[in-house]
């Protein structure tokens, strides 16, 4: 009913445009429900939110300008969560992926200021380098976070909650606190620059989702990130290198978050060192919201662009209903703590016959390991 | 070997004391002015609302959780209980004022400890979500406005010192709620100490399946604890209202993080089962030292953040490094009676 009461005012042609793209959409996600928990949930939520916000406001809403702005700012965001999804699947956090996005930003601005003050030819002419020097950055810092929890052995929440305040204060003290200006400019260019409607920026996000999709998905370093996160000890003992997957893990996920600040600056020719300080636990709450396991063991890809994408449609859509960002903070942890409590209740059922067995099964396990580690101190 | 292992106790509280001893002594040497009242007042003044909310934190850590919400709990309740107040143009009283934060407070952390004790949700993303929540409720609800002024009785707290001294510094002030932080310290370490709760707390940490076997209600005492950090917190967001002179909806949100390592600096283990008061009070008052020593050093303030993360991985670093050298060792019999000493030769 209300669709129709809308038609008017955008054109039958788009509304039945949209109309066949939703059909479409749903017949999908139901093919999906039963193959994969995270994606289909979220397409679901995708759907029905982008089916909520264009009922209420189709105007503002589904207008052009509302949909690039969704597809120009999910990308930094969903590239974050993405590195926050490796990390996760081992069975770990990354805390400091902001920090190490922001250090990236502010290395690759600070550089070509430096560079740009004695000949602005020669700035604008690096600009390769410079992208290649931010993703060096991020591959670091993540490199410095594996080293720290496989080599050092700290619990990755502690190791990265460490390196974020480092590397935030290495940021802090390079740039006094203050906004850098300065990028060049094919990098605002190419932030600025679509392809038919859809920006580059987004295009970006999506090969990198692929990319990661791909190595999760279909190579022995994916099937190692998912045996680390399910069972670290079976790992351990079935002979998967634990140390240099964690370490892959981290640098992938840093070079990630380098990215991340490349797009920083493709969007907008600034840096700082507090930018996106809100990103750290939005991006946990899309990889969870993505399918993510927090225990490690299971992440899509797909879930978390689409959850991306959703908070996105959600954010942009309480904008055009004109609510505060506060109310959309209380929609955030709505939709995450219901997601969460309707994950449990379909799962509850199974679960409460299971203890018994899992514990035995638990205990049998320690017990040979325990026996195993006999066998080597014997030895 | 005996005294050193006790000295070093059972969260390396010991190493931890050694090193603010250490720290202190060698800031004294290089900066006489350091070694004063007035530094050591306005070290124990900066720490009043971080020990707070950093024991209120222990709770949790040590059930085996992690709580990123407290904050807005903290500033929520007290916010809250302000606006009251100033809306109505009704000042209360201190004890009103207080415990109507420590209500709120209590009602916040039951949401949480009823959606994580009642689904068995990873608290981390629980309290993720809640912190939304609670921060949008606040700001839509309540208000977002800065109040400069706070109502009479809570101003006239905020002037009142317990110790007023002359020095050749100048005047040194200790203020009222450091009393109330040594107050809440004290009485958490008793609760963790000498109650059923306070065990119970430990065994849940340890493991969660096998407190529940022996008979500890896992649902109520996860319950319980929430509420009791929300009433905590309240605390430490009113005392935070009360020395800061104003109330700002926007303050110590943000700053969770740091709490947190403060309190695993103090040894406890982000896995539950383990950390003590002691611990905390030493971590949280390390950090502060090593602040202020920074900054009388001349080192920019701007390197702080930098210096406790350095800090939190040589903290974490040094316990990750020798709890492997410990499970590396060979374990034999005469190993364990030596390291159960005394109390196993008395048996026998």
């Amino acid at each position: 009913m209300k669709t129709e009461q809308a038609q008017p005012e955008t054109g039958a042609n788009s509304f039945a445009a949209m109309n066949n793209r939703i059909g479409r959409v749903v017949a999908e996600a139901v093919g999906r429900t039963l193959r994969d928990r995270g994606v289909s949930r979220m397409l679901i939520a995708l759907v029905a939110a982008f089916a909520f916000f264009a009922i209420m406001r189709p105007q503002i809403f589904l207008g052009p300008i509302n949909m690039q702005n969704i597809m120009v700012a999910a990308p930094e965001v969903g590239v974050i969560a993405i590195a926050m999804m490796l990390a996760m699947l081992t069975g770990g956090i990354d805390l400091s992926l902001v920090s190490i996005a922001n250090l990236s930003a502010v290395t690759m601005s600070t550089l070509f200021t430096m560079m740009a003050a004695s000949n602005p030819a020669t700035g604008q002419s690096m600009t390769v380098p410079l992208v290649l020097i931010g993703l060096l950055v991020g591959a670091a810092c993540g490199l410095l976070n594996g080293l720290l929890i496989s080599l050092v052995g700290i619990t990755p929440i502690l190791a990265t909650l460490a390196t974020m305040q480092i590397l935030n204060g290495i940021a802090i003290v390079w740039t006094g606190g203050k906004t850098l200006y300065g990028a060049p400019a094919a990098l605002t260019t190419f932030g600025k620059t679509a392809l038919g409607p859809v920006p580059m920026l987004f295009i970006v996000f999506i090969l990198v989702a692929i990319v990661i999709a791909t190595v999760v998905r279909s190579t022995a370093l994916g099937r190692k990130l998912e045996l680390q996160g399910a069972n670290p000890v079976a790992a351990r003992f079935s002979g998967i290198p634990s140390r240099s997957v964690l370490i892959a893990s981290y640098t992938i996920g840093g070079t990630l978050a380098g990215l991340a600040g490349v797009l920083f600056l493709c969007r907008n020719p600034t840096a700082s060192a507090d930018y996106g300080a809100s990103y750290v636990l939005l991006v946990i709450v899309i990889a969870v919201l993505g399918g993510t396991n927090p225990n490690g063991g299971f992440a899509t890809v797909a879930g978390v662009v689409l959850a991306t994408l959703t908070l996105q449609v959600v954010a942009s859509g309480f904008t055009a209903l004109r609510l505060s960002p506060y109310q959309y903070s209380i929609a955030q942890g709505v939709i995450l703590v219901v997601v969460m409590i309707l994950d449990t209740i379909n799962w509850s059922r199974p679960k409460l016959r299971k203890p018994a067995v899992t514990t035995d099964s638990a205990s049998l396990q320690t017990t040979q390991v325990g026996s195993i580690k006999k066998d080597k101190e014997q030895e | 070997m005996q005294l050193l292992r006790k000295f070093r106790g059972a969260n390396n509280e010991g190493s931890l004391a050694l090193i603010l001893l250490v720290v202190v002594l060698g800031m004294s040497l290089l900066n006489p002015v350091f070694f004063s009242v007035n530094t050591a007042f306005s070290i124990l003044r900066a720490a009043t609302v971080p020990m707070i909310l950093a024991l209120a934190v222990l709770l949790v850590i040590i059930s085996g959780g992690i709580d990123v919400s407290f904050p807005v709990v903290a500033i929520g309740s007290a916010y809250t209980a302000v606006t009251i107040c100033l809306k109505t143009g009704f000042d209360p009283g201190l004890p009103a004022i207080f415990g109507m934060a420590i209500i709120i407070g209590g009602l916040l952390g039951l949401v949480n400890g009823f959606v994580i004790a009642k689904f068995r949700l990873p608290t981390l993303i629980v309290t993720l979500g809640t912190q939304g929540i609670f921060f949008g409720a606040m700001l839509v609800y309540v208000g977002t406005r800065y109040y400069p002024s706070l109502p009479a009785s809570m101003a006239a707290l905020s002037a009142v010192n317990v110790v007023e001294l002359t020095t050749g510094a100048g005047r040194a002030y200790l203020h009222v709620l450091v009393l109330l932080s040594i107050a809440i310290a004290i009485a958490i370490w008793a609760v963790l100490k000498f109650t059923m709760f306070g065990r119970a707390l430990y065994a849940i940490g340890g493991d969660v399946e096998g407190a529940r076997r022996a008979g500890i209600r896992v649902v109520r005492t996860q319950l319980l604890i929430y509420v009791l950090v929300g009433m905590v917190a309240a605390i430490g967001g009113v005392a935070y209202v009360v020395m800061s002179r104003s109330a700002n909806p926007q303050d110590l949100v943000g700053g969770e993080l740091d709490i947190i390592a403060a309190v695993v600096l103090g040894g406890a283990s982000i896995f539950g089962g383990r950390g003590s008061v002691l611990g905390t009070v030493l971590g949280v008052l390390l950090i502060q030292v090593i602040n202020n020593s920074l900054l009388l050093v001349g080192v920019p303030s701007a390197w702080l953040r930098a210096a406790v993360g350095l800090l939190l991985i040589l903290g974490v670093g040094v316990q990750a490094v020798s709890a492997r050298r410990n499970s590396q060792r060979i374990h034999t019999v005469d190993d364990a009676v030596e390291a159960a000493g005394p109390e196993l030769e008395k048996v026998s």
